[in-house]
């Protein structure tokens, strides 16, 4: 009975967190909408929308609403994207960022901008070409007899040093003024507009439900293989596609936000904390999580050092750092039993 | 309770063995063969229990035997049907396996990992389950005895109750035939003790076909029906365990003399 009581708890613990989760997003939102030289109400925002033009709302909705939707989507798509990547690697380490996969989609998607500038609206899929390249590689060079935590980190920090070097490299070889390639390569997410709006919101929402739909696979992969194959899971099979959707998600943010580490592991960490570690839950709440939290490190990157910028990539390497560290040491914890 | 009177019907004539093991042969490497022609029959309704040292094959003989390899040559029957031409979904509808080690997140609870059990059952998109799988799920917990810990975390369990958990989950998955790896592998002889008496109610009680490794010599005089020795790949010996197990099949098997005695009219191996 105590234990039946037990679990009605940790459920009502669960929706309270989803629910401060929402909170803390449309806050974050409306705090994002008036931060900077303009300042609107909620009343003014609302009659300049819907009602009658507003010079102030207008330029906020042309210039700060297409930074915070793809602020929110990217971190929303980096979040999940980290959460399967931890599933199918049974890794509470694993974030696109960390392993090289973003690297791998940044450094095709700084091609594309650099050589192609025409075929700027293929940029996420082609930046998924380099994800799936970059996370083929992890997976090769790191499997042997089974996928070690460890060793495809240090695979991935391999791979992840090779793809940004190179995109650091074309990225000075084109004078670094190159608008589109030295947005990605600096991971800077100022001066987007509707268009980029337009390109990365179908992706994501679809990377998003694709996940979600996994979720049942996931919460499978993290048996031991051979238990899941027992079951009557192809685990290969399973594990390569969410692998896919998972490159899908990291390489779109990623061809619209640059390379963003950290967020994939900050995020499922704490949301493992708080609404478990089923992933029927824990996707939704990585999604909310995330888009909360690259939207604060955005939002606040262009406070802090005002009229300059620090972008969002930079400060969450400086809280992800500690946290990978801090993961690290309990990392035999987490997957025990 | 009755939950396998339901689902024994159909499976063949009576006496026809459950599972045939037939020519098999095996290597890792594409030259060394550890399996050569083997030849095996599973009883029906019996406790079948593979011995050997470390290296014997057994491992590779129950991993051909439960879809985790293929054979070179040869094949494994289940129910007259050969396993390499079941899908795995169709062989988990079959056959259930413990295997020696298993994982899973820190607060997974013990009423959702058996009802994974209930995986091979469900559509492609579909999570949750019927009211059939509800049943077996709550059948598998009774049995084994853990339907008190099911809203505990796995991990919070003693090694012992963990094992029974995960052999909740096989039962779940209601097969007539149940594949044991090493299930009392690091645990104590109480617990120890406790699983064997769980696998022989198993087999008594509802009737389910047993195969299973075991290390130790006299548990597995005292539960197997059936005593599969093997030795380099090879079958030396099979039968009675009462009767296979002698001083001379110990030499063979181990390489080692150890005496056997005999209390109360059963056979024990001092095993020190």
């Amino acid at each position: 009975m105590d234990t039946e009581k037990e679990t009605g708890q940790k459920q009502r613990n669960a929706g309270l967190s989803f629910l401060v989760v929402i909170l803390l997003l449309l806050g974050m939102i409306y705090i994002a909408i008036n931060t900077g030289s303009l300042n609107v109400s909620m009343g003014e925002l609302y009659r300049g929308l819907f009602v009658e033009y507003d010079q102030n709302v207008a330029t906020v909705w042309d210039l700060r609403f297409p930074r915070i939707i793809i602020a929110s989507l990217g971190g929303a798509a980096l979040s999940v994207s980290g959460v399967l990547f931890q599933a199918c690697m049974k890794n509470p380490i694993a974030d696109p960022g960390i392993i090289g996969v973003s690297s791998g989609a940044s450094f095709v998607a700084v091609l594309i901008a650099g050589l192609f500038p025409s075929l700027y609206f293929f940029t996420p899929l082609m930046a998924f070409a380099g994800g799936v390249i970059a996370c083929g590689l992890v997976y090769l060079l790191a499997f042997k007899n089974g996928l070690n935590p460890l060793r495809v980190i240090l695979v991935g920090v391999a791979v992840n040093a090779v793809f940004s070097g190179l995109t650091q490299a074309f990225n000075s070889m084109t004078g670094g003024n190159l608008s589109g390639v030295a947005s990605i390569a600096n991971a800077n997410i100022s001066q987007k507009t509707w268009d980029d709006v337009y390109i990365i919101t179908g992706y994501v929402v679809l990377g998003l439900v694709l996940a979600w739909i996994l979720f049942y696979k996931c919460d499978l992969l993290s048996l031991s293989d051979q238990t899941a194959r027992s079951l009557g899971i192809n685990v290969t099979t399973t594990r390569i596609a969410v692998s896919l959707v998972a490159v899908v998600l990291a390489a779109i943010s990623t061809a619209e936000v640059g390379v963003v580490s950290f967020i994939g592991l900050i995020v499922p960490h704490i949301a493992r904390i708080l609404v478990g570690s089923g992933h029927k839950r824990l996707i939704p709440f990585s999604a909310l999580g995330g888009a909360f939290l690259l939207l604060l490190a955005d939002t606040m990157g262009r406070t802090i050092a005002a009229p300059y910028e620090i972008s969002a990539s930079i400060l969450l390497s400086i809280v992800g750092g500690p946290m990978l560290i801090i993961l690290i040491r309990r990392s035999d914890k987490t997957y025990g039993v | 309770m009755a939950y396998k009177e339901t689902n024994r019907a159909g499976n063949g004539a009576a006496d026809m063995p459950v599972m045939q093991v037939q020519d098999l042969s095996f290597s890792y490497d594409g030259t060394v063969n550890i399996l050569e022609g083997l030849n095996l029959d599973i009883q029906k309704g019996k406790i079948t229990v593979l011995l050997g040292a470390n290296g014997c094959g057994k491992s590779t003989l129950f991993k051909l035997m439960t879809k985790n390899l293929y054979p070179d040559e040869g094949s494994v029957l289940l129910s007259g049907e050969d396993i390499g031409d079941m899908g795995l979904k169709e062989f988990a509808r079959k056959a259930a396996i413990v295997h020696q080690n298993n994982t899973a997140p820190p607060d997974l609870r013990v009423e959702t990992l058996v009802g994974y059990g209930r995986t091979p059952y469900l559509n492609a998109f579909q999570t949750a389950g019927t009211q059939e799988d509800q049943r077996a799920v709550e059948w598998a917990m009774q049995v084994t005895n853990v339907a008190k810990y099911r809203s505990r975390p796995v991990s919070e369990l003693s090694g012992g109750q963990r094992q029974r958990v995960w052999i909740a989950m096989a039962l779940a998955m209601t097969t007539d035939i149940l594949f044991l790896d090493e299930c009392t592998a690091f645990l104590d002889i109480r617990y120890q003790i406790g699983i064997m008496q769980l696998v022989r109610d198993l087999n008594r009680e509802y009737g389910m076909t047993i195969v299973m490794i075991l290390h130790d010599v006299n548990q597995a005089m005292e539960y197997a029906d059936m005593l599969v020795g093997m030795k380099n790949g090879r079958i030396i010996a099979e039968g009675d365990p009462q009767e296979t197990v002698t001083p001379a099949f110990i030499r063979e098997i181990y390489g080692i003399d150890l005496p056997v005695a005999e209390i109360g009219g059963k056979k024990f191996v001092m095993a020190v």
